[in-house]
């Protein structure tokens, strides 16, 4: 389903996420380490190797008129010009970054609060993690985004619940006004993997700063921002880095709920969704191809902004 | 915490992505040559179990006449297939036969990706259809497919509803708009509210184009423009929602597109007494819907100044231009609307047989619904319609923005006249003129 977009926009966030580039010192130091890094390694190479030729193949019908039938035709620029003029494509935009800059700091904090939760030496630990992971992968299922209409509709459960209070509930998914707030809230819902990641890191924090912060009468909120949020902010960093692309890229959600879209009165037009349509349903796949590379183009810019930022925040103590 | 720790930690992360990823629906299997001299035919439609059982027995009949011949089919939801379709024939791989949408017919036809028919007329024998079946397909002097069966809409309404309720089934033959609009009121208000009199989707082409015709206007002209006109969008849209206002329809936001399939639909469930239904689903929503549902025609086709019905089919077959088989191909089109025992065996899942000869043949096979619906779709080729024109390239689009508008309109964030004009205005502009 991916293909269109798995290109140019998954590139990047292979290289984000899946690939440590070794520390200089490490290399010439530990060969034989390094190899079986490379091992590791290899299915993503070779993966690469099917994704490069798509890759480059997009950017040249990017600058192309292409039906999918007939062969493409180069017309420059065209494409980038026609995209200033799409107000569908300024729709689809303005959807994906309300979606992007309210789910992602909100699942941010929810995962941070239910790992610091976790992390408080609860017995069972292992079966908590695997209950609040459980969503991150059911999340983006077909199923769950079906269930969740029945949850969310008008006669849904959430209504049921909201008329014992005398509140007229609206069609959460069906109305316009409300169908991308329901999809945040589902995104928050699938806060697992930073979550995961979050509980890792804490545990990483030696106790001695908390106690030794105790003995000096730090109160719990202090021990948090000063101990806490500063050793935790290559985490935090990673995670913000992370979610803030995977969100960019966001398809399913919108195409599930809407049956392809984008709707109601497109409001769940993610941009990765237009670009589907664009290129899929109707034949405008030099039009995609453009888009595409523009989302890479936005993601690059956001994540070397972050990066930009991270100086001024995020501590290493190495 | 050191870079090498986070990414250590990170690592993790990557199992969750790779985790939720999800893994996409079955794809068309490529075609293949010759196995042992035996020619392979592809060919790929969409429909669900039911369908695929019925064009099975018929295709183990092609099967059988034809000795070499295989056919190896694929079928999936009308959603994916449109996509695949596309994604195949730019990988150079188009299936020999394949189900064709109206909608997408030109988008394939004028790029020459499909084979026409007419230049084969010894092949393929169209005599047995009707002048309105054939023109179904006709692009210009040429013709790219042939209807796999005839359909129309029509208004169903549940009986056992509305005698519960008492109120009476208007004259299916002579009603009109504000006919539909009192029945529907009526239920509502005899009903308490736990039914509503009628629903059917604004935004649907099939339903907008009867009610343009209907006024004299084409919704798309001869030469491939927008022909309806923003007064006749306003009115549609404005009808509909006097309805909403007057209880018959349901509020805004009431309706979810949960599923298309009969057992899914508001009219089974029993909250909708009257619906817009293609004839060829009669049999499944009578079913669905307890059996009683009478079949009438859509509203106001005798006071208007024309006929808005018109004589359509849920698809057509087509033959890839590419097609390395194009003789089996050809036969296998032949078989498909020509042979009596093809038609038997494929029932009405496709709606009535296109040659009203092989029509006449099965009927006193099929089932009441079943004739029902042939009689219903016998009587409209009988009588005088006004000729409709095919879907230009970029209908794709209009019925997307329609779509869209139409939700604008039902929430109220729009005014059916302002929806109107952007649709008008976005209509053109899809359609390049």
């Amino acid at each position: 389903m991916s293909t269109a977009t798995g290109a140019p926009a998954g590139a990047p966030v292979r290289l984000a996420s899946g690939t440590p580039p070794p520390a200089p010192a490490a290399r010439r130091s530990r060969p034989r380490k390094d190899r079986a890094g490379y091992l590791f390694l290899l299915p993503w190479f070779l993966g690469m190797l099917f994704t490069i030729i798509p890759f480059f193949a997009s950017l040249y019908l990017a600058f192309t008129d292409y039906n999918l039938l007939n062969a493409p035709r180069w017309i420059g620029a065209e494409n980038f010009t026609e995209m200033l003029h799409d107000p569908l494509l300024r729709q689809s935009l303005k959807v994906t970054f309300v979606y992007t800059f309210v789910s992602v700091p909100l699942s941010l904090v929810v995962a941070l609060g239910v790992a610091m939760l976790l992390n408080r030496g609860i017995r069972g630990l292992a079966v908590y993690r695997a209950v609040f992971y459980l969503p991150s992968l059911l999340g983006g299922s077909v199923a769950v985004v079906l269930l969740w209409r029945y949850v969310f509709g008008l006669d849904g459960i959430v209504n049921a619940f909201l008329g014992w209070f005398g509140i007229d509930g609206p069609g959460w998914t069906s109305d316009p006004d409300h169908a991308l707030t329901t999809l945040i809230v589902l995104h928050i819902w699938t806060f697992g993997s930073p979550m995961v990641i979050f509980l890792a890191g804490l545990r990483q924090i030696p106790t001695m700063y908390y106690e030794a912060a105790a003995m000096d009468g730090a109160s719990r909120w202090r021990q948090f921002r000063s101990v806490t949020l500063p050793l935790l902010s290559p985490i935090i960093f990673f995670n913000l880095v992370q979610s803030l692309i995977t969100s960019f890229q966001t398809f399913t959600q919108g195409f599930v709920l809407s049956g392809g879209t984008g709707g109601p009165a497109d409001s769940t037009m993610f941009y990765n969704l237009y670009l589907y349509q664009q290129g899929f349903s109707q034949f405008n796949m030099g039009y995609a191809s453009a888009m595409a590379w523009m989302l890479l183009v936005v993601i690059a810019a956001f994540t070397a902004l972050n990066f930009l930022a991270a100086k001024y925040w995020v501590f290493y103590d190495n | 915490m050191s870079r090498r720790t986070v990414l250590r930690t990170a690592g993790l992360a990557g199992l969750g992505v790779g985790l939720g990823t999800s893994a996409c629906g079955r794809g068309f299997g490529g075609g293949d040559d010759p196995e042992g001299g035996t020619v392979r035919l592809d060919m790929v439609w969409w429909g669900d179990a039911t369908r695929a059982e019925k064009t099975q027995a018929a295709l183990d009949i092609f099967q059988r006449k034809n000795p070499g011949v295989t056919v190896q089919v694929e079928y999936q939801d009308s959603g994916p297939y449109k996509d695949k379709l596309a994604t195949r024939f730019a990988a150079g791989d188009a299936p020999d036969v394949m189900a064709m949408r109206m909608d997408s017919l030109r988008e394939y036809a004028d790029r020459g990706a499909l084979l026409d028919l007419g230049q084969y007329a010894d092949a393929v024998d169209l005599t047995g259809l009707s002048e309105n079946a054939r023109a179904l397909a006709a692009v210009g002097d040429r013709t790219y497919g042939v209807p796999a069966g005839l359909n129309a809409i029509g208004f169903v309404v549940n009986r056992t509803l509305t005698e519960k309720y008492g109120v009476a089934v208007p004259d299916g033959n002579t009603w009109n708009w504000p006919d539909l609009a009192t029945f529907a009121r009526e239920v509502t208000r005899a009903s308490g509210g736990k039914v509503y009199g009628t629903n059917f989707e604004a935004y649907t082409l099939a339903n907008v184009i009867v009610f343009t015709r209907q006024r004299g206007e084409d919704f798309y002209t001869a030469d491939g423009g927008l022909g309806v006109s923003e007064a006749t969008v306003a009115d549609w849209f404005g009808m509909v929602e006097s309805m909403r206002a007057e209880g018959g329809f349901p509020p805004a936001g009431f309706i979810e597109k949960i599923g298309a399939s009969a057992e899914q639909s508001y009219l089974a469930r029993g909250s909708i007494a009257a619906q817009i239904i293609p004839t060829n689903n009669l049999l499944a929503f009578n079913a669905a819907a307890g059996g009683n549902l009478a079949l009438l025609r859509i509203p106001g086709e005798t006071q208007s100044p024309r006929r808005g019905q018109s004589v359509d089919c849920p698809h057509l077959w087509s033959i890839a231009a590419a097609s390395k088989h194009r003789d089996e191909a050809l036969r296998l089109l032949d078989f498909l609307v020509n042979d009596v025992e093809a038609s038997k065996a494929s029932g009405t899942t496709r709606g009535v047989p296109a040659n009203s000869t092989v029509a006449d043949e099965i009927k006193p096979t099929l089932s009441r619904d079943d004739q029902v619906a042939t009689e219903y779709l016998g009587g409209l080729q009988r009588e005088q319609l006004p000729r409709s024109y095919t879907y230009p390239p970029g209908s794709s689009k209009i019925a997307a923005s329609l779509e869209s508008i139409a939700a604008e309109v039902e929430f109220r964030r729009q005014t059916p006249r302002q929806a109107a004009k952007a649709f008008v205005e976005a209509g053109r502009k899809a359609l390049g003129r």
